[in-house]
Order: structure tokens, then C-alpha cells, then sequence
């Protein structure tokens, strides 16, 4: 049995797979300040007479961290970064970094080394944490500098936790990797406190089942692995929804997902059967980060949304929220009250849902004419919203003319939609955009399911240098020599998934389906003569599910047109 | 930290090459690429990417004659690249942003007005086509264009050089000492055009003290005069210390008070083929110049490398930039002497060599210097290839507001040339009504 839990904004959900059907759900209200105690009673809702030691798995998806950044319970950081020549981010940055000497350039080299005094005289100076991070320019392509700032810190600040720039991220971005590494320290006590107490509830209840906590890219990390790596923990509950979808009804090709809740839809757009990635990194609490991410896109319509009538005639939907729908005793028409008249909810008092569409009814109007309306406008505006979506993603910049003269704006299949408000809204949607729709049996906890079903993701990128005859594999602070001058592309591809392999085995996962995301290959000319190539490629164990999960009923879908 | 709103279209084209070893290949603006996603630049508040369009055929006949047609000439990334211009253009003009960067390639600033081939490196002009674009799109009228590539930018200043609305300015090294060999001061327009074809050879082993010499004493004071809607930047980056193709002085820093002081509408890159060793830091320091943002720490790590200024050099520019200070602000009084001297038409006859295509073209330009209009011009042009066969074409040129008169005699021309034969082709472009006709 895989035990997932999501903690949400307003509620804690829980689920207990079997096989491939969810075995028992449970919801609590989600306990802000100390996360814990809504977890556990959702956790002890849903084990009601469950032999514990048929759990073979725990997964959470949690907000601890976007919480702990929101809050502002993080710790100072001491930041130490070798900025080299550039722009410069100092005033970028969430705290004033020390600048250090010593920089690499774009091939590798190191131009300027680090200044020893430099750095003994900044673990002098910081005084005020005992958490640092070490970023270098160019860090990706060699982390050897980085690694020599580290290993002085360690000695002269003795430091109980330090990131460095390279594992954070092997891509290019020293401003990304800078708030990256910053908040994974800045963070990294209170992830601690927080993993040690599930370590504990879980085993006073006498699960000993490994525990993972899922990344804001849909993957797991084994909980140990996630204290070293905190930051990627934020942002899990839209990626925890999104890994449902992936579970309950995968689409394939392209298509849209969305998530309709409380107050918002996140709206996702997929290809090849996989949700699409933000480019370059997530956002957090205003910083642009390294951290992988789905691209999901919130707009202000959910169940809860405040529907109202406008002086000149029309009729508006959200953003906002003013409580709950008037079927459970709100004050203010939403569009849950709208589902239920119009007959796709049948939660609540009916007849104050049928009161609040007559609020918003004009003289003589029926009220199932009313609750259509609502849901049309509500509808209308997701549906800009994924227009807006498909739009921006035709617009993103690329780097090869085949790449304009051939691709096409993505083009969905399908909408499928969970959450609490999916059932009115996501038919609609797809009406209006001439799609079939799906709505998942189980997609009220999608997002628990996904928690309990995902798989690691992981990530390697090598790069290799044959005229200055190195190669480096960022994430595992690698960087050696080539023997090979004539190293090819699938060489590098093969020593790619080797360093995955090893990667995945040192943090405890198993290496599911490895992917080339991203591969460059460029001949080096100098002076018309071939003096090397660089070559790239970034492979990963890409975001999946351990097994397609049904809910009870048989019929997964209802499919409408 | 907010940037002025700046607009950048950066397409390196890693497909795309003029052959696997040329300076123009796929690798050009690679490490360039590393270190703007490694700074983060493309994250900064107020800088906005732009995907280019792909420029239309009739995009670049508004410009160009070619001989024998556009799309035997290029391919898919000259049209990329000229929609990258226009893209960054439209971006300025539509109030989205300030400014904007076209970081594109292929480039395009020794490309004229009559196209057989390549010339160093450039087949079409993407400037000249983003120019003719946003003249017949979005209004603009008066445009200045500064060309801070090392080369003489003989193509923009040969599609220009009759049009007294486009100020053309470059400083590039002394042609007698690089390719093309032209730009001398003495190159200052066709007569009714006089002086607003402005060139600045300078002596190879200029400095940074040297050029803002040039940019304070002449060519902001030019501009100011001038006063265009918008102001274009060539940004071509091989004035740098290290470039393998030219011999001057000039650093990142130097580069980036220019963009700086200059405050271009739309920069759109030229050429630059130091591409390890300039391009990265030229870059960076052009778009944080350009967005506002200090720029100071952007130095080369071998920056020790940059030759000193030579006190033989100071005294070269100061007496170059006397001249055309001289002449601009004679020009009016230059241009009637010549207007008088010329009559009523203007022709020019040479020979245009093709570095690139390896083509020899011989040409013959007549102008009709008119009273109302810009004039008529037709161009007779034949050219013979190491690797294409002889071709030829008689061409006429409607000006875009014409008096009647020219525009009948242009039409006329073309009949006449047609009856009596001779060329392979007979072309009108009337840029009045948008329009290409050929006959055969």
C-alpha cells in the first residue's frame, strides 16, 4: 500500500492506495503555524484499521518550505559569492552576499583563484548565522573554486550546513543558482525540525515504510535527501495534482490539465503526455531560482470565487473569494452555488444556491439560466487564460531556424480536470475550445494520489570540453580530464545515464526511465581549422507515476463533447 | 533593481553557417549565449525576449534588387534575422518598450541595394529592411543610423545614399587598411542627399579614448541636429582589441559607455568575431547600458591585452573629425554647389566585388535629381561568378512619395529598356504602392 499526503492551503488530504485503487481519503483542515497535527489527523483518518506494515510507501507533498520562505521563517545565510566580471547582483540577491574574488570564465577556466584571506576574513565577519552558501560564476562548467571556498569555510565557520552553487543546479544561471543555494540553506533548519517530527509520528505509529517528499518538478526525494535539498520542496501542491492527472487519466500528445479549487485554477499545458516545465526556474517569494518546476498558471476562478452583477448588466466572476457558497451557508452567490443549480454538485442547501442565483437574477430570469451564465463567464475566463497560455509558449525565443521555420503552437487534444470545482467548470472550458473533456474518477484527491504515486526525478548535466580536454557533471561537483579527444555525443550520452545512475544510488532512489532532455553539440573552429567540440547533455529520470490508480466506481472517465 | 524597459531578441542561429570553418558559423554566438543566461540577464525586470518573425519575401524587395530573385539568394535565417530587426523595431515603436536589441545573425550592413550575391558575410540588409519596414507599417520618417561595426557599412550607406530623410554615420578602420575599402570622408551622399552620408575612417589601433573623441565631438552633435524619430545602432562588435578580423583597440567598456551615450532606439548586431574573447562581455555591457544598469564591472579577464592610445592616432581623429565638422555644418551650402554642377541627372558607374559569393557585378546608376521628389533612379547591373553564370537586369526605382513626372519616367524606362533588350530581366520597384514587377 503507498500512503500520499498533500497538505493545501485549507486542507490536509490523505490517501491509501491499493494496487492500482484507492483504498480510503481523508481530508483535515490544514493546520497553519505547526503543519504537523492537520497531517497526522488526516494520516489517522485514513489508517483507521489499516496493519500498518503493509505500507510500503510514504509520500507527502507539503508547504512547509513556500510556507517557512512566506512567513518568514528562514535564517540568515551567510552568502559568499565570486561574482567575476559582469552584471552585478549584489542588490539582486534576498542578502547582502560577501564578494569574493576568483572567477572562472564561460570555457572553465579558472581565470582568477579564490583569495584565501578574502574568505577566512568573511567566516570572520559573518557572525550572524551558522548556515552559508558558496556560488561561483560559471560554477556549472567548474566547480572546483566553489568547492575550495567551501572546504575554507568549513574550516574557519565550521558552518552547520552550507549549499554550493553547482548542486543546486547544473544548468546556466549564476543569479538563479545564487537564490537558489541561498534559500536552500535559509530554509534547511526549519525543513529539518519539520522532517524529524513526521520521522517521529510516523514511527510512534509504527510505520517503518521509507518516507519521500515531493519536489516542486513532480518527483520524490527520499526525506534524508530532501534535508540536503530543501528548496525543491516548494511549490509541491500544484505538482502533487499534476502527478494525479498523471495517475487517474494520463493524456497523451497534447492537452490541458486543469486544477480547479477553492479560490484558483491552475491550468497546465502538456506535451507528449507530460506536463510542460517552467523555463529556467521557479520564483520564489519574488527571487527568480534554479528550482524545476511545472509551468502551471493560476487564475482567480474556483468553487469559492464571489460571483456579482454588475452596475451594467454583466456578470463577473472572482477573483476574490468572500467565504463559502451560499449552499453551505455563505453570504455572497459563488459559482459552487451555480454547479448545484445547474445540477453538477449536489453538496449543500439547494435552495440557497437556487437564493443565490436569484440574487444575481434579473427580472423574470430563470435561475438554471442564471447558473448557466455564471459558469459560462467562469469558463470564458479560464479559457482566455489557456489561449494566453498556448500563446506565450509559441512566443518563447529559440535558438535554431528549424526551430521557426517548423514548430507549431501547441494544439490540446483534451481538457481533464480535477478538484473540488472540475465537474461544472472543465466541460465548458472545453467546449469553448472545441475539445473533448475528462473528468478522472478520484479527481477530488488528485492531489494525494499524485503525492503517493510519484516517482524520482533526477538530474545530470555533462559537459565536455575536448579542445581544453575536460568534462564536468555539475550536480556531482565533477570535473576531470578527457582521455578521449575524440569524444562524441553518445559517448557523453552514455557517461550521462552512468553519472544518473550514480547520482540516484547516492541519494537512495532507483533510476526509473532515464531521458536526454537537452543535448548541444558545436564544433570549435579556430583559425578555419576544427580545434574541438563542446558537447552537452542533460539527462534526467523525467516526473512519472509508479502505477495508473483507479478510483472505486470502474468507470474512470465521462467523457463529453 | 528595474531596468528600462528594453527589448531583446536574441536568435544565434546554432544551425546555421555560411560553411563548417567560416568566422559566420553555427558557434558564433554560443559562448555569447552563456554568458547573458549565466549573468541572468534574460531574468531581469523590465528586460523582455522577443521571438523573431520570420521577415517576408516582399519585406526584403522593398529594399533589395535581386538579381536574379530573393529566395534563390538566401535562406530561412537571412529572413529570420531581418524579422528579428523587425520584431525589436516593432517592439520600440509600439510603446512595449524602450528600447531594443536584435542579438541576430546572419548579419547583414554590406549588403546594397542590388543583391547578386553575398558580400562579407551579408547577403540582405536586415537594418534597411526593419527601416523600410517600419517607414511603410508604423509612420516613421526620419531615421538616423549609426554603424559602429569595424567595417565600413558600404551597403547601408550605398541604400541610403541618395536619401537625404536616412542620416547615415559610420566610423569604421581606414578602408585603404581593411575590407570593404570604402567609407573615406570624401563618400558624402548623392547631391540632393549631400552630407547626410557621414564616414569616420579611423587609424587601426583606436581606443576607447579615441572613438568617444569621435561620438562627443561629432556624431552626437550630428544626431542632435539632425533630430531622426528613431536612431538605429549597426552594432557590430569587431572595433574589440581581440578581434582576429581588424586590427583597433577598443574594450567591453568602451563599447558600453557608446551604447550608452548613443541611447539608440533599436542596436541589431553586425559583425564580431571574436567570439571567445569580446563578444560575451561586449554584449553583456551593450544590453546593460542599453537597460539602464551599471555596466561598470563588465572587463574582459585579459583586458591587460588592450594596446594603449598612440599620440600619432590622436592627432589622425582629431583632424578627421575637424573635417566632417567642417562639412556638416557647410553641407548646405555643398550640397547646392553640387545640385548646380550635377543638372538634372546624377549617375555613378562601378564595379561591386562579392567577397563572400566570389562575384564581380559592374553597375551603372542614374538619378534623377528632382526638384519635387527623391527622383527616379534606374540601375543597370550585369555580374559574372567564380561559381555563377553571368546575369543581368535593368532595374527602375519609384521613389516612396514620387512626383508624377518620376513616376512615369521610371515606368517608361523600364518599357524602353524592355523593347530595346539586352538585360535578362527588367524590374520595377515602386515603393510607392509596395510593389515588385518583373519581366522577362
Amino acid at each position: 500500500m503507498l500512503l500520499g499526503i498533500d497538505v493545501g492551503g485549507t486542507f490536509t488530504d490523505a490517501v491509501l492506495i491499493s494496487g492500482t485503487s484507492i483504498l480510503a481519503q481523508a481530508k483535515a483542515a490544514t493546520t497553519h503555524g505547526d503543519l504537523i497535527q492537520g497531517m497526522l489527523t488526516a494520516l489517522d483518518k485514513v489508517l483507521n484499521g489499516v496493519e500498518c506494515h503493509n505500507i510500503k510507501r510514504v509520500s507527502l507533498s507539503t508547504t512547509i518550505v513556500t510556507n517557512a520562505v512566506v512567513e518568514g521563517k528562514t535564517d540568515k545565510v551567510g552568502l559568499l559569492l565570486m561574482a567575476g566580471p559582469g552584471m552585478d547582483i549584489s542588490p539582486l540577491v534576498p542578502e547582502t552576499p560577501y564578494l569574493l574574488d576568483g572567477y572562472v570564465d564561460h570555457r572553465g577556466r579558472e581565470v582568477v583563484a579564490p583569495v584565501k584571506e578574502q574568505v577566512e576574513d568573511a567566516c570572520r565577519r559573518i557572525t550572524h548565522t551558522d548556515v552559508f552558501a558558496v556560488v561561483g560564476k560559471f560554477s556549472v562548467r567548474n566547480p572546483i573554486p566553489e568547492q575550495a571556498v567551501a572546504a575554507r569555510v568549513r574550516q574557519c565557520a565550521r558552518p552547520v550546513f552550507l549549499t554550493l552553487g553547482a548542486e543546486v543546479s547544473g544548468a546556466l544561471n549564476f543569479w538563479r543558482r545564487a537564490n537558489s543555494a541561498y534559500y536552500n540553506s535559509a530554509v534547511w533548519r526549519h525543513f529539518g525540525r519539520f522532517a524529524e517530527s513526521v520521522r517521529q509520528a510516523l514511527a510512534v505509529r509504527g510505520i517503518t515504510a521509507p518516507v519521500y517528499v515531493l519536489k516542486a518538478d513532480g518527483g520524490t526525494l527520499p526525506l534524508e535527501a530532501a534535508r540536503k535539498y530543501p528548496v525543491e520542496t516548494v511549490f509541491t501542491g500544484p505538482a502533487a495534482s499534476v502527478l494525479g492527472i498523471m495517475a487517474l487519466d494520463a493524456p497523451e500528445g497534447e492537452a490541458v490539465s486543469l486544477d480547479i479549487g477553492g479560490t484558483t485554477t491552475d491550468i497546465g499545458l502538456w506535451r507528449n503526455g507530460l506536463p510542460l516545465f517552467v523555463q529556467r526556474g521557479a520564483m520564489i517569494n519574488g527571487y527568480p531560482t534554479a528550482v524545476r518546476s511545472f509551468w502551471l498558471q493560476s487564475v482567480g476562478i474556483g468553487g469559492d470565487s464571489a460571483v456579482r452583477r454588475q452596475t451594467r448588466g454583466e456578470l463577473t466572476v472572482g477573483p476574490d473569494r468572500l467565504g463559502p457558497p451560499m449552499a453551505l451557508g455563505g453570504q455572497v452567490p459563488t459559482v459552487s452555488d451555480a454547479m448545484i443549480v445547474a445540477g453538477f454538485a449536489s453538496f449543500g442547501d439547494r435552495a440557497k444556491a437556487r437564493a443565490a442565483m436569484e440574487v444575481l437574477a434579473r427580472e423574470e430570469e430563470e435561475v438554471g439560466l442564471v447558473a448557466r451564465e455564471v459558469l459560462d463567464v467562469a469558463a470564458e475566463k479560464i479559457a482566455a487564460a489557456i489561449g494566453n497560455m498556448i500563446a506565450a509558449q509559441a512566443a518563447e525565443p529559440v535558438e535554431r531556424v528549424e526551430d521557426i521555420v517548423f514548430s507549431k503552437p501547441i494544439s490540446p487534444g483534451r481538457v481533464v480536470g480535477v478538484g473540488g470545482a472540475a465537474e461544472g467548470l472543465s466541460p465548458l472550458v472545453a467546449e469553448k475550445l472545441g475539445i473533448a473533456a475528462s473528468v478522472p474518477k478520484g479527481a477530488m484527491v488528485a492531489n494525494a494520489v499524485g503525492a503517493a504515486v510519484a516517482q524520482p526525478t533526477l538530474m545530470v548535466t555533462l559537459r565536455a570540453d575536448t579542445d581544453k580536454r575536460y568534462f564536468t557533471v555539475a550536480e556531482l561537483g565533477i570535473h576531470a580530464p578527457l582521455e578521449e579527444k575524440r569524444y562524441s555525443l553518445a559517448e557523453a550520452e552514455s557517461a550521462a545515464k552512468k553519472y544518473l545512475t550514480e547520482r540516484a544510488t547516492k541519494e537512495g532512489m532507483s533510476v526509473g526511465q532515464a531521458e536526454m532532455v537537452y543535448k548541444e553539440e558545436f564544433n570549435l573552429v579556430r583559425g578555419f581549422r576544427t580545434a574541438g567540440k563542446i558537447i552537452t547533455c542533460q539527462m534526467q529520470i523525467k516526473p512519472g507515476v509508479l502505477t495508473g490508480v483507479t478510483a472505486e466506481g470502474g468507470e474512470t472517465c465521462r467523457q463529453t463533447r | 533593481m528595474q531596468a528600462n524597459p528594453l527589448g531583446l531578441v536574441f536568435f544565434p542561429a546554432f544551425d546555421w553557417a555560411i560553411s563548417p570553418t567560416h568566422p559566420e558559423r553555427e558557434e558564433r554566438l554560443l559562448y555569447t549565449r552563456d554568458q547573458l543566461v549565466e549573468e541572468g540577464l534574460l531574468d531581469i525586470p523590465g528586460i523582455h525576449e522577443y521571438k523573431p518573425r520570420l521577415a517576408t519575401v516582399r519585406d526584403v524587395e522593398r529594399v533589395h534588387l535581386a538579381v536574379p530573385d530573393v529566395s534563390s539568394l538566401i535562406t530561412d535565417a537571412h529572413l529570420i534575422s531581418a524579422g528579428g530587426a523587425i520584431t525589436a523595431a516593432e517592439a520600440v515603436l509600439k510603446g512595449e518598450v524602450q528600447r531594443a536589441f536584435a542579438l541576430v545573425r546572419p548579419p547583414g550592413h554590406h549588403a546594397m541595394r542590388v543583391v547578386h550575391g553575398a558580400r562579407g558575410f551579408c547577403t540582405i540588409n536586415i537594418e534597411a529592411i526593419m527601416i523600410e519596414y517600419v517607414r511603410r507599417h508604423l509612420g516613421v520618417g526620419r531615421v538616423a543610423i549609426v554603424d559602429t561595426d569595424v567595417h565600413h557599412g558600404d551597403g547601408t550607406q550605398d541604400i541610403y545614399y541618395h536619401d537625404p530623410d536616412t542620416l547615415f554615420i559610420s566610423f569604421h578602420q581606414d578602408g585603404r587598411t581593411l575590407y570593404p575599402g570604402s567609407g573615406f570622408t570624401q563618400e558624402l551622399g548623392s547631391p540632393q542627399a549631400l552630407g547626410t552620408t557621414i564616414n569616420i575612417p579611423l587609424p587601426p589601433g583606436t581606443t576607447d579614448e579615441g572613438l568617444h573623441y569621435v561620438l562627443d565631438e561629432l556624431v552626437l552633435p550630428v544626431l542632435d541636429e539632425f533630430a531622426p524619430d528613431i536612431i538605429i545602432n549597426s552594432a557590430g562588435q569587431d572595433n574589440h582589441y581581440s578581434d582576429p578580423l581588424a586590427g583597433m583597440a577598443i574594450t567591453a567598456q568602451g563599447y558600453a559607455r557608446l551604447a550608452d551615450k548613443l541611447k539608440a532606439d533599436i542596436a541589431v548586431l553586425e559583425g564580431g568575431y571574436s567570439i571567445e574573447t569580446a563578444l560575451p562581455y561586449v554584449n553583456t555591457g551593450i544590453i546593460l547600458a542599453m537597460a539602464g544598469l551599471d555596466y561598470s564591472k563588465v572587463i574582459e579577464p585579459d583586458c591587460k591585452a588592450a594596446p594603449m592610445t598612440r599620440a600619432a592616432n590622436t592627432a589622425i581623429i582629431q583632424s578627421i573629425v575637424a573635417e566632417q565638422k567642417n562639412m556638416w555644418l557647410r553641407r548646405n551650402e555643398l550640397k547646392s554647389k553640387a545640385l548646380t554642377q550635377a543638372g538634372e541627372y546624377w549617375e555613378r558607374e562601378r564595379n561591386i566585388y562579392y567577397d563572400s559569393s566570389e562575384i564581380m557585378e559592374e553597375q551603372v546608376e542614374y538619378l534623377r535629381l528632382c526638384p519635387e521628389c527623391q527622383g527616379f533612379m534606374t540601375v543597370k547591373t550585369q555580374s559574372n561568378g567564380q561559381h555563377s553564370s553571368y546575369k543581368s537586369a535593368f532595374a527602375a526605382v519609384i521613389p516612396r512619395q514620387p512626383c508624377r513626372r518620376c513616376r512615369e519616367q521610371a515606368k517608361e524606362a523600364v518599357e524602353t529598356e524592355k523593347r530595346r533588350g539586352g538585360f535578362q530581366q527588367y524590374i520595377l520597384q515602386d515603393r510607392e504602392n509596395d510593389v515588385v514587377e518583373r519581366f522577362f
